[in-house]
């Protein structure tokens, strides 16, 4: 009797072949793009979305061409924080043109098409019970969006990531081994022992860890123009990979998030400082053919 | 998944689907040689978990031309929309126009049609054709 592999096809359907072209659309889309970037950590509420804008603007500065793709499909924020929350994708030759920021980065979010009162739902055979096709469910949607949207020639596609160590890996796997990370933490040890799962869910894998951002390593002060500790400081635990770099929290720039003006008035700040050297350091990783891959180390 | 009709020792060919009935498909395979018919009945979550994959369940000449993009949160977008035109004055879209919306994603099209509708608007056109869109694009700097 014939088993599985003796037979061509699946009679009908041809799952795996749809499946194999959603890949080839992602894949010819994506032709164009010189890097891709996550943005990640494992944690939620440590500032992944707020870095992954910040950076793409000194990195646009250094005249970049830089696309975002908001990843936390059940959270986003880049709308919002980029100031596109209004603006309406268009309709191009063959696929669809992005909202772009002032400074020229486009951004796909699904907060552009889904207003902050509605939480993102699919229509499901299985009424209910999400935990057994959620996830697939939305990783098809980011290959219908990778494939559909005309990213053109750019020079980096940054992914905000949505919480948890396992939807890193789960990215990492869906984007091979093109896709590099940076990880983001701050000050605490809880954070830093999330991120650290994520870097040892992450060394498993092909894909370059750049490094880690501390984030919210001090309070900046405008009154006194000086950063203060904002966590009690504390021996941390080595993360085993660089450190890119240190952003001390500055609430003028969670005020201008909100307000969707992001990098205003922020390059002669310690925040804008702090971004801008963060930046060329991950262009110097991204463009190096050095940097660290655990896998092989 | 692959079915085998054991006394042929031939693949099954895929021949019809029904509508789904409360999450459940019933799919039917004959065997090309001796005609023998079977039915995979599918329970909600086995449904779900294939379509969850983005991909379309068929005889292959119905997969291969299948929109796979069909929107997975309609319900929402509708309200948007509504909202946006409502009292406002209806905007015509060429046939060249529409075929360009077509070309994007489901889940996008709504949010792209009003978009542009009020662009329109705007700017003083109850009309939709490619010169407005690309008047768009290079509005929006994309």
């Amino acid at each position: 009797m014939k088993g599985y592999h003796d037979i061509v096809g699946d009679g009908g359907s041809r799952i795996l072949e749809q499946v194999a072209e959603q890949r080839g659309r992602i894949t010819d889309g994506l032709a164009g793009v010189r890097h891709l970037l996550a943005v990640g950590s494992g944690k939620g509420g440590v500032g992944k979305s707020t870095l992954t804008l910040h950076l793409a603007g000194a990195l646009r500065a250094r005249g970049l061409r830089i696309a975002i793709l908001d990843a936390d499909f059940n959270g986003p924020s880049q709308a919002r924080m980029a100031g596109v929350q209004g603006a309406p994708f268009v309709p191009g030759r063959h696929k669809v043109l992005l909202p772009r920021t002032g400074n020229g980065i486009a951004v796909f979010s699904m907060g552009s098409l889904i207003p902050e009162s509605e939480a993102l739902e699919f229509e499901s055979a299985a009424h209910g019970e999400s935990h057994t096709w959620r996830a697939t469910r939305e990783f098809a949607l980011l290959g219908e969006i990778l494939g559909s949207v005309e990213w053109g020639a750019i020079d980096l596609l940054m992914f905000d990531l949505p919480p948890g160590a396992e939807r890193t890996v789960q990215y990492a796997d869906f984007l091979g081994p093109r896709m590099s990370f940076v990880l983001v933490t701050i000050p605490s040890d809880v954070a830093r022992g999330v991120v650290a799962r994520s870097v040892a869910a992450l060394s498993k894998g092909p894909n370059r860890l750049l490094g880690y951002v501390e984030n919210m390593s001090g309070y900046y002060c405008r009154d006194c123009n000086a950063v203060k500790p904002l966590f009690v400081p504390s021996e941390p635990a080595a993360l085993g990979i660089p450190c890119l770099g240190t952003v001390p929290f500055d609430p003028e720039l969670a005020r201008q998030c909100d307000l969707g003006n992001p990098l205003t008035e922020l390059r002669e700040t310690p925040v804008g400082r702090a971004f801008d050297e963060i930046a060329q350091r991950l262009l110097d990783c991204l463009d190096a053919k050095t940097a660290v891959r655990l896998s092989s180390s | 998944m692959k079915f085998l009709c054991v006394p042929c020792d031939t693949a099954m060919k895929l021949q019809t689907v029904a509508p789904p009935d409360r999450g459940s498909l019933a799919i039917v395979y004959a065997c090309p040689e001796c005609g023998y018919e079977m039915a995979m009945l599918t329970n909600a979550y086995e449904t779900q978990a294939v379509q969850s994959l983005g991909v379309r369940i068929g005889p292959e000449s119905d997969t291969k031309t299948a929109d796979a993009s069909a929107c997975p949160f309609a319900e929402m977008i509708p309200a948007i929309e509504d909202a946006a035109v409502a009292g406002e004055t209806a905007v015509r879209w060429t046939a060249a126009a529409e075929a360009r919306l077509a070309n994007i994603p489901a889940f996008v099209r709504p949010m792209a049609r009003t978009g542009i509708e009020r662009f329109a608007r705007e700017n003083g056109a109850l009309e939709i054709d490619e010169k407005i869109l690309d008047a768009a694009r290079e509005f929006f700097g994309m």
